[in-house]
C-alpha cells in the first residue's frame, strides 16, 4: 500500500490561481520522500490537501489508503504535521501544547519526553508565546512526534532553525523512518532533503517535473557535462554545426570561448568537428553538472 | 468527544488572558454595589412597588445583558477568524479535530469562561441583596443564573458562529459589532420603524400585539421575558397580548434561535472553506 497516493490532482483556487495542474505520485510505505520546488510551485498546496485544509479541484489524494477529504479526521489521527505559516497559542505554555495534542490525539506520551527529544526541555513551562522562532519550531516538530504516527509531514521543517537544529530534524526524520514511519518533507533548498531522502519529486508550476531516488538525480547530472572550448576566428554556421550534433543539448557563446552542454562521450566529436571546420581551438576544460545545478535547471531558476 | 479537548484548550487558553480577569473583578463589584443599592434604599427611592425578594432578580438582571454582549464580542470576535488569521488554526486541524469540533468547542470553551463570572458575580450579589432584606427568593435566583447561563452561551455562539464565516479579524470585528449595534443598541428604533411603516407611515395610538414578538428578537429582550416565565409572581408585559405568542416562554425559543441558527450557518461556510 502506498502511503500517499495522488491522481491527477489539480487545485485551482476561487481567486482564478492555479496552483496543480494534474500531479500524479506515489510515496511508498516507510520512505523518506522530500518534496522540492520553488517556494509558489504548490507544495504547500499539495500538503494542504493531503490535511483536507483545501479542496481539490480535480483528481483525488489518499494518505495511508484512506481518502484525505472524506476519511480525513481518520488520516491525522494517524498523521504528525509540521505545517508552514503557523503561529503557536501564545499563552500556553510547550508543555501544554504537547499535553493538548495527547489530549486530542488519545496518545499516552510523556510532555517531557517529547521536549527532550526536540530539545527544549527546559522551556517547557515558558510561554510558548515568548520562544524563539526556532524553539517553536522545535516545539511543533515535536507535537507532530505525538502518538507515533505512521506518517510525518513537514512542510519546510527548516524554517527558522540554526545548523545545530536543521540536524536534529535530520537525526529525528531518520530515528522515525527507522521505526517504520513515512516521511513525506518539503522544502526548496536541495542540500536539505538530498542526505536524507530515498526519493525527491520536484515541484515546478504546478507540475510534477522529476521522481527519483538521489543517486538517479545525481547520474542524470553526471551524464551531462559541461565544455569550455577557447576557440579562434568563427561563424554562425560553426555554432549550428555543433547545434546540431547528437548529445548537445545547448551552445553559448561568451566572449572568445564556446559553452557547449555535451552528453559524455561526444566532446572529443565536438572539438574535432571545430577543427574540420577551420576554427581553431587553442584551449578547452569539462566541467560536471552539479545536483544543485540540475535542480536549478528543472525548477527554472538560474545561477 | 474530541470538541472537549478544544473546549479544553480553549478555556485554559483564555485564563491566562488579564483582560478576562479584570473584567470579571469589575463584573462582580458591580453586582455588589446593584445588591447594595436594592438592599439599602426604599422601594420609593428605588422607584418600584414594593421591594420583595424576586424584584432583586430583575435588579440583579438589569446589567447582564450588556455586560455579556460586551465581553461575549471582545473574548469571540476572534475565536475562528483570528486562528485562521494567524496560521494557529493548523496546528489545531492538523489534529484529529473535525470543522465542527473546533466550532463547538470554542462555544462551550469561551462560553465558559464567560459564564463562570457571570454565575459567581450573580451568586455573590444575590447573596449581598439577600442579606440585605432579608428575605431569599430561591426559586427566582435560580431561574436568574440558569437564564443566565443560557443567555452568555447564545450570545457567545453568535459571535462565535460570525467569526466562523470570514478569515479576516477584521471583517470579524465589523460582523460582530453590527450585531452588537443592531440587536442592542438600535432595535427599538427598528422595532417603533415597523410599526410606524406598517401604520402607513404615522405611529397609532394604540401598538399592535404583534410588536411583542419584535422585541422579543434581540437576545436580551428574550432573555428578560424569558425571567419572567420562571420567576414566580412576575408576569412582564406578555399577559398583556391576547395571542398564541403572548407567552414570556417565547423568550426560550429565541434564546435556543441565537444559540443554534447562527452557529450553523457559520459552521456551514466555514466546513466548505479553503483554509
Amino acid at each position: 500500500m502506498a502511503a500517499i497516493e495522488l491522481d491527477n490532482l489539480q487545485k485551482q483556487y476561487s481567486g482564478g490561481v492555479t496552483a496543480l495542474r494534474g500531479v500524479d505520485l506515489e510515496v511508498r510505505e516507510g520512505e523518506i520522500f522530500g518534496f522540492l520546488g520553488p517556494n509558489g510551485a504548490g507544495k504547500s498546496t499539495t500538503i494542504n490537501i493531503l490535511l483536507d485544509f483545501v479542496r481539490p479541484s480535480g483528481g483525488s489524494a489518499r494518505v495511508l489508503g484512506l481518502d484525505a477529504q472524506e476519511d480525513s479526521q481518520q488520516v491525522r489521527r494517524r498523521t504528525g504535521v509540521l505545517p508552514e505559516g503557523y503561529t503557536v497559542y501564545n499563552r500556553l505554555t510547550g508543555r501544554q501544547h504537547v499535553e493538548f495534542v495527547v489530549e486530542s490525539k488519545g496518545a499516552d506520551d510523556y510532555a517531557q519526553e517529547i521536549l527532550e527529544r526536540v530539545g527544549i526541555e527546559d522551556a517547557a513551562d515558558r510561554k510558548a508565546g515568548d520562544y524563539s522562532k526556532g524553539m517553536k519550531q522545535r516545539l511543533t516538530l515535536g507535537m507532530a512526534l505525538v502518538g507515533d504516527p505512521d506518517l510525518l509531514i513537514l512542510d519546510e521543517p527548516s524554517t527558522g532553525l540554526d545548523p545545530s537544529g536543521v540536524q536534529d530534524v535530520r537525526r529525528i526524520v531518520n530515528e522515525e523512518a527507522n521505526r517504520g514511519t513515512t516521511v513525506f518533507f518539503s522544502s526548496h533548498i536541495l542540500s536539505q532533503v538530498e542526505a536524507v531522502c530515498d526519493r525527491v519529486g520536484i515541484l515546478r508550476e504546478g507540475e510534477l517535473v522529476a521522481v527519483d531516488t538521489v543517486e538517479g538525480l545525481r547520474d542524470a547530472a553526471g551524464t551531462e557535462a559541461r565544455l569550455r572550448v577557447s576557440v579562434g576566428e568563427y561563424g554562425p554556421e560553426d555554432i549550428g554545426a555543433v547545434r546540431v550534433l547528437d548529445g548537445v543539448s545547448e551552445v553559448t557563446q561568451l566572449d572568445g570561448e564556446l559553452i557547449v552542454s555535451v552528453a559524455d562521450g561526444t566532446k572529443t566529436k565536438v572539438i574535432t568537428t571545430l577543427e574540420d571546420r577551420g576554427v581553431s581551438v587553442t584551449d578547452f576544460e569539462t566541467e560536471e553538472v552539479s545536483l544543485e545545478e540540475l535542480f536549478l535547471s528543472y525548477t527554472g531558476g538560474s545561477k | 468527544m474530541s470538541w472537549t479537548a478544544v473546549a479544553k484548550k480553549d478555556f485554559q487558553d483564555a485564563l491566562r488572558s488579564r483582560a478576562i480577569w479584570a473584567i470579571s473583578v469589575v463584573f462582580i463589584l458591580l453586582s455588589v454595589v446593584i445588591a447594595y443599592v436594592y438592599g439599602s434604599f426604599s422601594a420609593d427611592e428605588l422607584g418600584i412597588e414594593e421591594k420583595t425578594a424576586e424584584r432583586l432578580v430583575f435588579f440583579l438582571a438589569s446589567n447582564i445583558t450588556l455586560f455579556v454582549s460586551i465581553t461575549a464580542l471582545v473574548i469571540a470576535y476572534k475565536s475562528i477568524a483570528g486562528e485562521r488569521e494567524s496560521g494557529s488554526l493548523k496546528i489545531l486541524l492538523s489534529l484529529p479535530h473535525t470543522r465542527r469540533d473546533v466550532l463547538v468547542g470554542k462555544v462551550l470553551g469561551r462560553g465558559a469562561v464567560l459564564a463562570i463570572p457571570v454565575v459567581v458575580a450573580l451568586a455573590i450579589g444575590a447573596a449581598v441583596g439577600s442579606a440585605l432584606i432579608g428575605a431569599v427568593a430561591a426559586q427566582a435566583l435560580l431561574a436568574l443564573l440558569v437564564v443566565s447561563v443560557l443567555f452568555t452561551f447564545a450570545y457567545v455562539s453568535v459571535i462565535v458562529g460570525l467569526s466562523a464565516m470570514t478569515e479576516s479579524t477584521t471583517r470579524a470585528s465589523m460582523l460582530t459589532i453590527g450585531f452588537l449595534v443592531l440587536f442592542r443598541f438600535l432595535w427599538g428604533v427598528v422595532s417603533i420603524g415597523t410599526v410606524w411603516a406598517s401604520n402607513g407611515f404615522s405611529i397609532p395610538d394604540t401598538l399592535p400585539d404583534w410588536i411583542f414578538v419584535v422585541n422579543q428578537i434581540p437576545p436580551s429582550g428574550a432573555y428578560t421575558t424569558l425571567l419572567y416565565a420562571l420567576v414566580p409572581g412576575q408576569t412582564g408585559n406578555a399577559a398583556d397580548i391576547d395571542a398564541f405568542y403572548g407567552t414570556p416562554w417565547l423568550g426560550a425559543v429565541v434564546l435556543l434561535f441565537w444559540l443554534v441558527v447562527p452557529a450553523a450557518i457559520g459552521y456551514r461556510r466555514f466546513s466548505k472553506a479553503d483554509l
